[in-house]
């Protein structure tokens, strides 16, 4: 039950969350965790929100309980190279983001952060390289959005 | 700069330029619903305090840089007019509104007149309000929209392969429009619409040059476009389809634009005169193309 709850919650948080109203979505996160704390996606969602709200810092903390709780737990890795790159932790934002784009190969933002982070390390090819891949994944998503809204 | 995400190195030294020179603020801010080229809300043209750009949510990567730049340099152009008092939105009255539904009226009733279907009166009225509406958006955007481009494409060259693929996007929703109203609109406003996206993208065909678009090959929605330049998707296009009429008069346009676009350097030092003497260009376009459609009095 607790868990259904939990997931319930969740629910609630992300409706909030992705109309930016990150305060109701962080008590409803915060109650999800106080009743499924086992959950790897409630510790990556509300890493979402904290770094939605400029705390990296804390938002490290819940990727890596998230990645804790399942080793290969691909948004949780990319929301951390996410979170290393806010910190300018350019190394260990190139290895978080590299990690979520082997895990999750159709990862926009993981292929995007290694790209920023190579750029900040000054190694530009490789970072092109990132960025063509980075590129030719959000084009396909945007052309698949566009289909559906004309189907809509 | 006021952001949370991520962003590139080039296109934080790009936001940087306007913060600088322009002295404001720039905060960025990321919409579901938003429209697909983003959104300027600038302090030159509203009464707000600070300037916000604002992109679709689903852009986490080089589209949303690009819009990002687009709009950074659409803010330039502005700022740099507002610095030297000379910022001006092209707008309209009272008086220029009845003069163009009056134009338009008078245009759709000849039309009217060598129907066998007439159009209800309620829909002819209708009609006039979209159409002005319409043409005074257009106006507004397109001698910008492809200055902007020129000048993104020059200062930007790591984003080349996104502004390739954004143009190209543009140009099919601009083709797309009024189609469906073919039929009702009258002859002239049509073809002059489709003239005013021909004449963009002729200038743009020839501005983006064809090696840029290899690298988006691999993916497989652009196959079809394999071995064609720039310039052949653009025009390719164009040339198969029912309004080949509006070529004439969108060849006139892309004079009109070349003319003064061909003259710019654009890759001088982003100083505030640089961005004021391309709202200049960007001013005299908007008013050629007004007066070349004879619609000088809207």
């Amino acid at each position: 039950m607790t868990v259904k709850e939990a997931a319930e919650f969740l629910k609630k948080g992300h409706s909030y969350a992705k109309r930016t109203k990150y305060k109701e979505a962080l008590a409803y996160y915060n109650k999800a965790l106080s009743l499924d704390p086992n959950n790897p996606e409630a510790w990556y969602l509300r890493a979402s929100v904290l770094i939605d709200t400029g705390k990296s810092q804390e938002a490290l903390a819940d990727c890596d309980k998230a990645i804790a709780l399942d080793q290969n737990y691909a948004p949780a890795w990319s929301k951390k190279g996410l979170a290393y790159y806010n910190l300018e932790k350019f190394e260990d934002g190139l290895y978080a983001s590299t990690r979520a784009a082997s895990l999750n190969g159709n990862d926009v933002t993981a292929w995007y952060i290694k790209g920023v982070c190579l750029d900040e390390l000054n190694r530009s090819d490789e970072a092109q390289e990132a960025y063509g891949k980075s590129l030719e994944l959000e084009i396909i998503l945007d052309i698949e959005a566009e289909r559906k809204k004309i189907g809509r | 700069m006021k952001t949370e995400m991520p962003l590139s190195k080039p296109i934080r030294r790009f936001l940087n330029t306007p913060e600088e020179l322009l002295d404001t603020e720039i905060s960025l801010l990321r919409q579901p619903d938003a429209e697909p080229g983003g959104t300027l809300v600038d302090i030159y043209t509203y009464d707000i305090e600070r300037n916000v750009i604002i992109f679709p949510a689903q852009y986490v990567g080089l589209l949303k840089d690009f819009i990002i730049a687009k709009h950074c340099t659409n803010l330039m152009i502005k700022g740099a007019a507002s610095k030297k008092g000379e910022y001006k939105v092209c707008s309209y009255t009272e008086e220029s509104v009845y003069r163009g539904l009056r134009q338009i009226y008078l245009d759709a009733l000849k039309d009217e007149a060598n129907k066998k279907d007439k159009l209800p009166v309620q829909k002819l009225i209708q009609l006039l309000f979209i159409l002005f509406s319409h043409f005074n958006e257009d106006v507004n955007e397109l001698p910008w929209n492809t200055i902007i481009n020129a000048s993104v494409y020059h200062r930007m060259p790591k984003i080349r392969k996104t502004q390739l693929y954004h143009v190209m996007k543009e140009s099919k929703n601009d083709m797309d429009e009024m189609m469906e109203q073919e039929e009702i609109i009258p002859r002239r406003y049509f073809v002059l619409n489709k003239a005013m996206f021909y004449s963009r993208d002729m200038f743009l065909a020839k501005t983006l040059p064809a090696d840029e678009l290899m690298p988006v090959l691999n993916i497989p929605q652009m196959k079809k476009f394999n071995h064609l330049e720039v310039k052949e998707i653009l025009t390719t296009r164009w040339t198969h389809t029912a309004w080949y009429q509006s070529k004439v008069f969108g060849d006139n346009m892309l004079e009109i634009i070349e003319r003064p676009l061909s003259q710019v350097n654009w890759s001088a030092e982003p100083t505030l005169d640089y961005f004021y003497d391309l709202y200049k260009i960007g001013f005299n376009l908007t008013n050629q193309l007004l007066s070349y459609m004879t619609m000088k009095d809207w």
